[in-house]
């Protein structure tokens, strides 16, 4: 990791680049930094803290925020009196651990490296822009990033919100989306992608906050189209918050208030006062986005967003150079997150032949056998960490209390417990006083025990022969005020440390192999990248297909809204997949059976039909679902009843087709023709863009098509706005309709009819078009069975729900399990494909190490005690235990490599024959006994 | 990720340390690539670590 | 008794996960609160087992605090 960097110089082709890096100096010794916080206290120039926005003052030392990551503080050298007037260094004497070194000069380093990936993220809307809205001129106009830092509880202002200008809490409050986006006056003519969803999210917790506080979102279109973004609407809609299609001309100060200025769609202007405005600021390029293109030469867009092709989506103009995140296009967390994973597959792809050859593998000295009936011999350390600890706990008093207890061998107290020499002192000591259980009194065991453990394991011990006491995050710093009860509290913290520690045993390091080949199941777009990808990082895959042959939802498309050609896209994917050794590609077939967990799959593939239906049994260590999903059919607006109504995928295949009349000269498109609450109950995704593409194509066709949409909002998020701008300049004509007034569709002696309310004219229309054009939204393909096969859960809406939404898109709950493509839900092409890369980088993950490791803080079923009532396997949420026979008897077994360690099996064993690592009952109910014996501190 | 090498074979450079670099250097390193992480701020993160939370679950996003 | 502030002692069970994981940040942000609880940490609240309520109770424990 190099912080501090800038990116000089890159020279060499794919495979064998130098890269230039400058490491500005921090100023102070990483090394020796504990990130106490002492200098910052004393430092006394002031310096605007740029990570909050500006909201709050810091000072030139300092760190960011307290979990950043290099916990080191480090000196802006733009405020620092020394480096600035050569006066003060009062920081110096003050840092106890001589970590500030004013010497530190500029580092330039070269990296030999093979491949590049961008992800320099994105960059802020000029100011300039938000002038007219009085941002810089009347402080209670801010933007969504200030408002931001405002609502976090950890925040500047703790979560209040409040006016600037006079620190009154305000009533009415007004989101003015768009700011610097869709917006040709300041050149950023696309569609930023997240504002909608942040100022919704913004919305709602200002509405947490304080209830009454009235707020209006003032929007062009609502953009939520993503996975389950529809729903949060509703919910914010449903609390009250309104939102108003309006373009916002101006906000002028107005007495202590804030007028907004806006025209509403039926030409109305308005005035309104409000207290606050936020300004839903979108994402411009990045800053450095024309230094880094000159320097790794790639090829910009028009808004200096990196270029890339809708089938290679994260591919950069270079050869060896990927790119991910905002940069490529503005975007989302998941989004941005499964960029990630993607880019990194395509590195390991093109970079196969070098694999693993610059990891080193640490070697750990061999484990001292601790047997259960040895003497416990506990080591105690009690830390200060500077004076985070000490300001408030008496540590000596804590350390010579755990000194006094049973089985207690050795205790001292730590300055910091996390530095490297402590360590090198906790491995002595191990080693001196032959310690075979170590308890750390000093902060959180979610952040440190795994430092801790390594510790341990250089030690020669088990790592789990270790406890952890949180004597800071959940006692020093939250007690302040009360230092002898905070001791108190300490010192019963550590009593019951110990007493768990004194039952603590070793564990064994469990390793499971895995089976270097993947089960992917649909051969649509999203299968057929994530296995050749996965071809290409070297693994073996069997690729199912339920239907005649591979392609998917690929084979009905023509053309996508840039203007490729999608059949020889898919031709060429096909001949790619077929070609491949280690694809094998199976159609009319489906997943009859799995069993196993992750790195050991059997599954039972049945194909063909009738007398020639086979069942083939393969063993794999990951699944990829890609089941898809199709064409959503509504009931509605005459659909297969007259010829005249067609779908988009209908009249896409029709202009695609050499008929003279193939684009007809009047079409009404109708949007959101099943989907968003009418039979679909979300946004799906894509048919606002695929309206467009094929409405651009008529107009290629025949120019003198007149075209009109009816549409709720118009969702063409990114740079599909530009498409969105051309097709208006072109004279279609985009019309608005509300949920609860429909369109209708009649016919009448061969000729159809559409009937809509025209909320701009604010008046009913009578249509006769030639042609009827539905956006019918996208289901997803039989879900049920799979969930059932494999234990996957799915959405209220039948796709498979993800484990985490933001930061594992493409993993299950079940591990080993993928999911890409529509089967997660409804997206574009370059969006399944990313995907795609994403899920093949996740399951490669276990197949490039060959074995999975398990946490050995698992359950194990003692087997004698066992009486095979099953009661564990029906209430374990990750199918982790399982019944088997077992000399004719039923007893429950756990399947380490699935285990959660969540522990409900054990709490629920009526005979308690289930025990979990680390955390017994022998352990927990010590601990408990320890809580009540009070009697000595 | 291990100790710093001269001339490492399968190194991978990743240009910016929010959320994206991030991810793409803990899935590189999981695949067995050595990363250097470059980041022109003091620390990594990017713009998710002054987020408060994150939609539509409005979970925590630290 | 009668004149006395009620000063409990309370054995929390909290999930590593989460009501862990909101202790650690509510430190970190620095918050204040009764130092009357005394702090066992669990994978998950689904390990308590209500005999371990019972014996803290026993043990001479005003309430328990389960967080998950």
């Amino acid at each position: 990791m190099l912080t501090n960097a800038d990116f000089l110089a890159l020279e060499g082709t794919a495979g064998n680049f130098t890269a230039t890096i400058n490491m500005r100096p921090r100023y102070i010794d990483a090394d020796a930094c504990t990130a106490c916080g002492l200098c910052t206290q004393y430092c006394p120039k002031h310096h605007v803290d740029p990570y909050n926005e500006g909201l709050a003052i810091t000072r030139p030392i300092h760190i960011d925020y307290a979990q950043a990551v290099p916990a080191t503080y480090y000196i802006d050298p733009s405020s620092c009196l020394f480096l600035q007037h050569e006066t003060c260094q009062i920081c110096v004497p003050v840092c106890q651990s001589h970590a500030i070194n004013f010497k530190q000069q500029p580092e330039e380093r070269k990296l030999q490296i093979g491949a590049v990936i961008l992800s320099p993220g994105f960059g802020k809307i000029d100011p300039k822009t938000l002038e007219k809205f009085s941002y810089g001129k009347h402080p209670d106009v801010v933007t969504a990033f200030e408002f931001e830092r405002m609502t976090t509880a950890s925040g500047p202002f703790l979560g209040e919100v409040k006016c600037f200008s006079d620190g009154r809490h305000p009533k009415r409050m007004a989101f003015i989306q768009c700011v610097g986006s869709r917006d040709i006056g300041c050149n950023n003519g696309y569609c930023s992608s997240v504002c909608c969803m942040y100022a919704i999210k913004e919305a709602l917790v200002t509405k947490e906050h304080d209830p009454e506080v009235d707020i209006t979102i003032f929007y062009i279109d609502i953009r939520t189209q993503g996975k389950d973004f529809d729903a949060a609407r509703e919910r914010a809609e449903a609390i009250g918050i309104k939102f108003v299609r309006a373009k916002v001309a101006d906000v002028t100060p107005w007495e202590n208030r804030l007028q907004l200025t806006y025209a509403t769609l039926d030409g109305q202007h308005k005035f309104e006062p409000f207290d606050m405005v936020v300004l839903s600021v979108g994402l411009e390029s990045p800053k450095d986005a024309q230094k880094i293109a000159d320097i790794t030469k790639i090829d910009l867009n028009k808004y200096d967003f990196c270029a890339t092709n809708g089938f290679n989506p994260l591919q950069t103009s270079q050869e060896g150079i990927v790119v991910a995140g905002a940069f490529q296009g503005p975007k989302d967390i998941p989004e941005s997150v499964t960029q990630s994973s993607a880019a990194a597959s395509l590195t390991a792809a093109s970079l196969k032949k070098v694999r693993g050859k610059g990891v080193e593998l640490k070697i750990y000295p061999e484990e001292q056998v601790v047997a259960e009936g040895d003497e416990a011999r506990i080591g105690v350390f009690v830390c200060h960490c500077g004076i985070n600890i000490s300001s408030v706990v008496d540590v000596a008093s804590v350390a010579n209390y755990a000194g006094d207890m049973k089985n207690v061998t050795y205790y001292t107290e730590n300055l910091y417990s996390c530095s490297q020499d402590a360590q090198e002192v906790i491995k002595k000591k191990i080693k001196e006083h032959k310690l075979n259980r170590v308890v750390i009194a000093a902060c959180s065991p979610r952040t440190h025990e795994p430092l801790f453990q390594e510790t341990l394991r250089d030690a020669g011990l088990n790592r789990n022969l270790f406890e952890m006491v949180n004597i800071r995050d959940q006692c020093s710093w939250v007690h302040a005020g009360e230092p002898e009860l905070a001791t108190i509290k300490s010192k019963d913290l550590v009593r019951m440390a110990v007493s768990k520690a004194r039952h603590i045993q070793s564990l064994p390091e469990q390793t499971v192999p895995v089976t270097p080949k993947a089960l992917i199941i649909g051969a649509g777009v999203a299968g057929m990248t994530a296995a050749l990808n996965l071809a290409e990082q070297g693994f073996e895959s069997v690729l199912i297909e339920k239907g005649e042959s591979i392609g998917g939802n690929l084979k009905n498309l023509h053309h996508t809204l840039a203007g490729d050609e999608v059949q020889s896209h898919l031709k060429t994917l096909v001949t790619k997949v077929n070609g491949s050794k280690n694809i094998d590609v199976i159609c009319n077939a489906e997943l009859v059976q799995t069993a196993g967990f992750i790195g050991n799959f059997s599954s039972v593939i049945a194909s063909g039909h009738g007398k020639t239906k086979v069942e083939q049994t393969f063993d794999h260590g990951v699944i990829i679902v890609a089941t898809g999903g199709r064409e959503h059919r509504p009931d509605k607006y005459l659909l297969g009843k007259s010829k005249k109504v067609v779908t988009q995928q209908e009249l896409e295949k029709q202009l695609a087709g050499k008929a003279k009349t193939r684009a007809p000269g009047s079409i009404v498109m109708i949007q959101c023709a099943g989907s968003r609450g009418d039979d679909l109950n979300y946004c799906s995704k894509v048919c606002c863009n695929h309206a467009l593409k094929n409405i651009l194509k008529v107009k290629e066709i025949n120019p003198e098509s007149q075209i009109i949409v009816l549409y709720r909002d118009m969702r063409t998020y990114g740079f599909a706005e530009d498409a969105y701008l051309e097709a208006r300049k072109m004279g279609v004509v985009f019309i608005p309709y509300e949920v609860d007034r429909k369109p209708e569709v009649t016919e009448k002696g061969g000729k159809v009819q559409v009937r809509f309310f025209d909320s701009i004219m604010q008046e009913e229309m009578v249509m006769n078009p030639d042609l009827v054009a539905l956006s019918v939204g996208i289901v997803p393909d039989d879900t049920d069975t799979l969930s059932k096969l494999l234990k996957l859960p799915v959405t209220a809406n039948k796709f498979f729900l993800e484990a985490h939404v933001k930061l594992r898109p493409v993993e299950l709950s079940v591990s080993g399990v993928y999911v890409c493509g529509l089967a997660h839900g409804p997206k574009p092409v370059d969006e399944t494909i990313v995907q795609a890369q994403a899920a093949a980088a996740k399951a490669a993950i276990p197949l490039v190490k060959g074995h999975v490791t398990v946490d050995p803080i698992v359950s194990s079923v003692e087997q004698d005690k066992c009486i095979g009532c099953g009661l564990c396997t029906s209430l374990c949420p990750y199918g982790a235990i399982v019944m088997q026979k077992v000399d004719g008897k039923r007893k429950a077994e756990t399947v380490s490599a699935s285990c959660k360690a969540c522990g409900i099996c054990a709490a629920h064993c009526p005979t308690f024959a289930i025990s979990m690592g680390g955390f017994t009952n022998e352990q927990l109910i010590s601990q408990i006994e320890a809580f009540g014996a009070t009697g000595d501190r | 990720m291990g100790k710093a090498m001269k001339n490492r074979e399968g190194a991978v450079m990743v240009l910016g340390g929010g959320i994206a670099g991030i991810q793409a250097a803990l899935d590189l390193t999981e695949l067995g690539f050595y990363v250097y992480l470059v980041e022109k701020s003091p620390a990594v993160g990017g713009v998710m670590a002054q987020l408060d939370k994150t939609f539509p679950t409005n979970d925590c996003s630290l | 008794m009668a004149d006395q502030e009620f000063n409990p002692s309370i054995l929390g069970f909290l999930c590593n996960w989460c009501c862990y994981a909101a202790a650690d940040a509510a430190g970190v942000s620095r918050f204040q609160y009764p130092p009357n609880m005394r702090t066992l940490r669990v994978m998950c609240t689904g390990r308590i087992d209500p005999a371990f309520v019972l014996r803290a109770l026993a043990e001479g424990a005003d309430g328990i605090f389960s967080g998950g």
